[in-house]
């Protein structure tokens, strides 16, 4: 829904004269922002790192006038939906960081409307912010952003022709494989075998012996990080030497940890960012307080929620102290985070950068090859 | 060629299930009882691994063949203390009973190794190093065989404890008839410790093996469990046997066909390949030696 | 039933305990966990039908729970319908699946039975992920509407909480209604002693059948309640989590009391949310409440609260007037040509024997003769190789043995089988239920009557469960009689019994036998047999070799010879 920037920079100036006058009757009272991630079950790894990346950006406000508290929300959407209705009980709740699973967004995104509390979250699934719904606020960079980076680059860059797409059956490794397809097939390079596994499955092989026997000349994996070291790591012992550009997963410092540098070689993935591959002076100094605060290494998904955190927090030191005012300076504002420059589309889709991530073989820190800057045209 | 390249990685991964579901006969052998945190155990196993390999001074590359008989150890030590506390308060009551208190401990092994190691997927050393032998196209990874080869050990040296020790006749008697055994001077409760404790020790093996080649996280538990008992059931309910046998038809079975059709598809018709088996031959493959147990 | 009357002001005061906190304290909050808790207790009362009164472990609960939960998630975000249209479907297809599938599935027994159903549970859980098109695939489908009816939506919060609960009493109700007469006797029968549920007439795979659909229904209730309530349909609500919270439900609140079921659903609903704040250690915590409840309550809470109930429940009874017992009809039974083969032993080498009506015939032979295997194919728990069973011009060879109870057999077993739960008057009481139109308090007139007969007035309302031997069988020999069968087969029913408590025995069958039934006595007790039965059969190895008088079939030779070595009378 595009609108005219005219219009939005005045309901901007509008808004802003209400958030201050709201402002002035609630200075006094400290705000609450919950924490509702996944930290167990299948996804724990990617929501520890959203809790990590909330927790880092909270801890930063001196003084008490910002509350949060943490929840799990494990793996299904009723646990979720338990935990927010928990969480609107507390004081002034002004916004939530929400869970990345997208399944859990989907009965959230309903119930926050209803709250009308505006949710923060790293979830990558497309179908959140295609509700309707304007609390949705994406820090991310959603499927839309991040498939376009990676079959461009895997088409434009490396020259791949016959790509097969191997795709995990969870909400996310669905809602991207989509989207990858899709591009693919814009770039006149439809994918020539695309399979479908879970995230229980061990044993690689028979996929990969599917994927040799189509002929395809590059791996274009949509997986969590279990499944995308295995795949490498099986594909690598089996001699099976193509090009692999991998999901986000494979950005993860922990995804690298599984394997030898030497079966990275030839390894790219797409990302929103990588805060451990340097570069960035801000960025190093994020990941060297979160080394220090949580004893593991960040990945995109923290330094999202960061971002999104410190996006609410500079929200409320300019005044912003309802969940309306929250949401308005989500919805209309700019914000330059850390991993890159958030804006709203609209829809609540924030992040519009992609980075394509490779590692070289030598070791598991990868480099930054290529940045796809406002991919969708949004900002 | 590369057929046997899928045949030898589902026969080092039916091995190490073949493992998983001895220790799950074992306890149900001794106990009528389904135990539910069996595949938990294994994760507890697959993380012990990961642990004792940080432990060890200066990340010397231990291979995890040194880890084995520490592991075996720990986690018999283990088994041990889920009987006295799944098992023997409740043994008087109904199997169904054991099933709960066993899917308790299993969320409790979970969640903790979630709590403690956090939920990403970790890796222990490899038994006897990486690399391999190629031959032509083939490639024999050093892993896939030593897991081959330490299951073999493994569940032979099981067979000769429990066929030629006295031990191994005692708890075989506890197995077949409780009363009986208790009747000539069986310490029953001791039998069964033990029985945990090598069902325990197996799994951890399991753990071991597993977590190299196929890595280790909190949540695998679950499946590992339903592997073992389709394996069993497949097999013949009780027979360690046909427990290897299961274990081994399954991972061929979802070898083969997720490498002909795709992995869901093998998923779905190993569900009803179960349903077909159970109802031309409800008893398994392979008969139901020590009779129906409720 | 009326033993359980005691939990129905127990059931009141939670009711109101609960109406109480719902109005007065709860928030938005509490009211979602305590509507998630009803929806609970009527997924948690349909996995009490089979679970429970069936005692089959079924893990397909949350297969008809996800089920009920796609058919309503799928046409209501789909296809705009309403409550009204698909919470009767959500209902009516787990069942009818549940109706299909039952014929492989409910022939297994125990473990395999419950691998079959968690298999239909996993392969439903992959066709939901994997049917992208119709399901959503794993993000599911959002639009789930709340629930309509006719115009009328019903709000979040207290007035959903009412509705969901109003459900629930609906659905405890059901459930009452069906298990509390002789048809939940016969369930208690059915599940604690099989093998005298079909001596009494009771069809095992009938009442299996029946639990297993109600079961369905009920879970597909649940689950269309819940899509209602989360708004959003996805393959969680297929998982095995849910079946092991709802299996441990049952076991932690109570397998068969419909306050168990409220206890386990609202205690387990809230158990996680009491430890949410311990962040990711707050499942070990619910893993280690769960084991203390199941280490310290494994009959389930409802039963402590029930078990005072009971105790106080022992009013005296009246002077009963023994009935004059007379079989139903009168008729003899005819046997030919009887085979049976256990693998390569010959148990039966075609036995020929008859029993006229009145007659007491004694059949005797060393162990493993045949006897028992006689008395096993006769009352069908097992099919003879070759050969016929004749009863009342009618061929009841091979036919279940329910249907062979129904035709007028009877029979005691050697070890007498008798389910441990119930009282005695509740165990012969049971024998009614396979009659259909006999109601729960006739039957225990009568089962006290038959008990006040055989000098156990006393005992009446004691559990079986702690009756002496002698007792036991007394109540195995009045549920047979209690049937009225035209033919009684007794399987050594003398064994173990004073010799007060034999001599009583003789009398009841004489009576028996003289009103016109078959009496079929085994035994090895000759000092009971001789001066009871009027004929004497021999077996040995599978033949008959001798019959005829009592005393003349004792002095054989061949009859002496098989007994050799053992001894022909036991003190």
């Amino acid at each position: 829904m595009p609108t005219p920037s005219s219009l939005l920079a005045l309901i901007g100036v509008a808004c802003g004269a209400f958030a201050l006058t709201n402002a002035a009757s609630a200075q006094s009272k400290p705000v609450t922002i919950p924490v509702l991630v996944p930290l167990t079950g299948f996804l724990s790894l990617e929501g520890t790192s959203q809790r990590n990346g909330a927790d880092l950006a909270l801890r930063e406000v001196a003084d008490d006038s910002v509350r949060y508290d943490v929840s799990d929300t494990a793996t299904s959407p009723e646990v979720a939906v338990n935990a927010l209705e928990r969480a609107m009980t507390g004081d002034n709740v002004v916004a939530v960081v929400a869970p990345m699973l997208g399944t859990q967004m989907l009965a959230l995104v309903p119930l926050a409307d209803e709250f009308k509390v505006p949710l923060v979250t790293v979830s990558g699934t497309a179908k959140i912010t295609e509700l309707g719904s304007p609390n949705v606020y994406r820090f991310f960079p959603g499927d839309v952003v991040v498939k376009q980076a990676h079959a461009r680059y895997a088409v434009e860059e490396l020259g791949i022709k016959k790509p097969a797409v191997v795709f995990q059956t969870t909400a996310y490794g669905q809602s991207g494989r989509v989207e990858l397809t899709r591009n693919l097939q814009a770039l006149g390079s439809p994918p020539v075998i695309e399979e479908a596994i879970d995230v229980s499955v061990k044993d690689m092989l028979p996929v990969l012996s599917k994927v040799r026997a189509a002929g395809a000349d590059a791996l274009l994996l949509h997986l969590h990080a279990g499944s995308t070291a295995l795949v490498i790591k099986q594909a690598r012992a089996a001699g099976i030497n193509l090009p692999i550009i991998a999901g986000s997963a494979m950005h993860q410092p922990q995804t690298a940890a599984l394997l030898e540098p030497s079966e990275l070689a030839g390894v790219c993935a797409e990302s929103g960012s990588s805060p451990i591959s340097g570069g960035n002076p801000k960025i190093d100094d994020f990941a060297k307080r979160y080394r220090a605060a949580f004893d593991s290494e960040p990945d995109a998904f923290a330094l999202g929620q960061y971002d999104a955190v410190r996006m609410i927090l500079a929200a409320v030191n300019a005044g912003a102290r309802t969940p309306d005012a929250i949401r308005q300076a989500l919805a209309n504002n700019s914000h330059d985070g850390l991993a890159m420059r958030y804006r709203s589309d609209g829809k609540g889709n924030m992040a519009h950068d992609a980075v394509i991530i490779c590692y070289d073989g030598a070791g598991r820190t990868p480099n930054i090859v290529k940045r796809y800057e406002n991919v969708t045209g949004a900002r | 060629m590369f057929a046997a390249q899928l045949a030898l990685n589902a026969l080092a991964l039916g091995a190490a299930y073949a493992l998983v579901a001895i220790g799950f006969v074992l306890v149900l052998n001794a106990t009528t009882a389904v135990n539910f945190g069996h595949g938990d155990t294994v994760v507890a196993g697959g993380f012990l691994a990961v642990a004792l390999a940080t432990l060890m001074p200066g990340e010397l590359a231990v291979p995890g063949l040194v880890l084995l008989p520490a592991i075996l150890a720990l986690m018999a030590l283990f088994g041990a203390l889920m009987s006295w506390l799944v098992y023997l308060p409740i043994r008087d009551r109904p199997p169904v009973t054991t099933f709960i208190t066993t899917i308790a401990f299993g969320i409790i092994i979970a969640n903790g190794v979630n709590a403690l190691f956090g939920g990403a997927p970790r890796s222990a050393p490899t038994l006897i190093g990486g690399g391999g032998f190629s031959a032509g196209e083939l490639f024999l990874s050093r892993q896939s065989v030593a897991i081959v080869g330490v299951s073999a050990v493994l569940i032979a040296g099981l067979a000769l404890l429990l066929n030629r020790t006295q031990l191994g006749r005692q708890l075989r008697a506890c197995a077949q008839d409780p009363e009986m055994a208790q009747a000539v001077g069986i310490h029953l409760t001791r039998m069964t410790v033990i029985t945990f404790a090598l069902a325990a020790a197996l799994a951890g093996a399991a753990g071991l093996l597993l977590a190299n080649q196929f890595f280790v996280t909190p949540s695998d538990g679950g499946v590992l469990m339903l592997k073992a008992y389709i394996a069993v059931t497949i097999g013949g309910w009780g027979s360690l046997r046909g427990a290897v046998a299961g274990a081994l038809l399954i991972a061929a079975f979802e070898v083969a066909v997720a490498s002909q059709i795709s992995q869901p598809v093998a998923e779905g018709l190993l569900y009803v390949t179960l349903f077909i088996v159970l109802f031309f031959r409800p008893q398994g493959l392979f008969g139901e030696p020590v009779g129906q147990r409720a | 039933m009326n033993y359980r009357a005691g939990t129905v002001p127990l059931l009141a005061i939670i009711a109101v305990a609960i109406a109480a906190y719902a109005v007065l304290f709860a928030s938005s909050y509490d009211l979602r966990v305590l509507t998630v808790s009803g929806i609970y207790v009527i997924l948690v009362l349909g996995y009490q039908f089979i679970f429970g009164h069936a005692g089959a472990l079924s893990l397909a609960q949350g297969a008809f729970f996800g089920m009920g939960a796609y058919v309503t998630g799928i046409l209501g975000s789909q296809l705009g319908w309403q409550f009204t249209a698909t919470f009767p479907l959500s209902i009516l297809v787990p069942a009818l699946l549940a109706a299909t599938i039952a014929l492989p599935v409910l022939r297994l027994e125990s473990h395999y039975f419950a691998l079959a159903t968690l298999a239909l549970d996993q392969g439903l859980l992959l066709i939901a992920i994997n049917w992208e098109a119709v399901t959503g695939g794993a993000n599911g489908l959002p639009g789930v509407p709340g629930i309509v009816i006719f115009d009328f939506a019903v709000p979040r919060g207290l007035a959903l909480l009412a509705f969901v609960w109003a459900l629930a009493a609906g659905a405890a109700a059901l459930a009452w209604w069906v298990m509390h007469g002789l048809y939940g006797l016969s369930f208690t029968v059915m599940r604690e002693t099989p093998l005298a549920a079909g001596a009494l007439g009771i069809d095992r795979a009938a009442l299996r059948f029946v639990a297993f659909v109600l079961s369905a229904a009920y879970g597909g209730a649940a689950g269309a309640l819940f899509v209602h309530t989360i708004r959003v349909i996805s393959p969680e609500v297929l998982g095995f989590a849910i079946m092991v919270t709802v299996l441990t439900m049952t076991v932690a609140g109570g397998r068969t009391q419909i306050v168990g079921a409220i206890i386990g659903a609202v205690l387990l609903i809230h158990l996680p949310e009491w430890f949410r704040g311990l962040e990711q250690y707050y499942l070990v915590a619910v893993g280690v409440a769960l084991l203390l409840v199941i280490l310290f309550a494994p009959d389930g809470a409802a039963a402590y609260l029930g078990r005072r109930t009971v105790k106080s429940q022992n009013n005296p009874q009246p002077n009963i007037t023994p009935p004059d017992l007379c079989p139903a009809r009168t008729s003899g039974l005819k046997i030919t040509g009887l085979v049976k083969n256990y693998g390569g032993v010959r148990a039966l080498a075609g036995v020929d024997l008859n029993v006229a009506p009145g007659e007491i015939v004694g059949l005797i032979g060393p162990n493993g003769s045949g006897k028992t295997t006689l008395a096993n194919l006769l009352t069908g728990l097992d099919r003879p190789d070759s050969g016929c069973i004749i009863l009342r011009d009618k061929d009841i060879t091979g036919l279940p043995a329910h249907r062979i109870a129904r035709l007028g057999i009877g029979r005691t077993f050697q070890t007498p089988q008798l389910a441990p739960s119930l009282h005695l008057v509740d165990a012969v009481a049971a024998a009614h239920a396979g009659d259909g139109d006999v109601d729960l308090a006739t039957a225990r007139a009568d089962a006290r009557a038959i008990l006040a007969g055989l000098g156990l007035t006393t005992r009446a309302d004691q559990l079986c469960r702690n009756q002496p031997h002698g007792v036991r069988r007394s109540v195995d020999l009045a549920a047979a009689l209690a049937r009225r069968p035209s033919v009684i087969v007794l399987d050594e029913p003398a064994a173990g019994l004073t010799q007060d408590e034999a001599t009583t025995l003789a009398a009841v069958l004489r009576t028996y036998a003289a009103n016109g039934a078959a009496v079929l006595v085994i035994d090895h007790d000759m000092t009971f047999l001789l001066p009871l039965a009027q004929r004497l059969v021999c077996l040995d190895a599978g033949h008959v070799i001798a019959q005829g008088v009592p005393d003349e079939v004792v002095g054989e030779p061949a009859v002496i010879a098989a007994y050799f070595g053992a001894a022909v009378t036991t003190p």
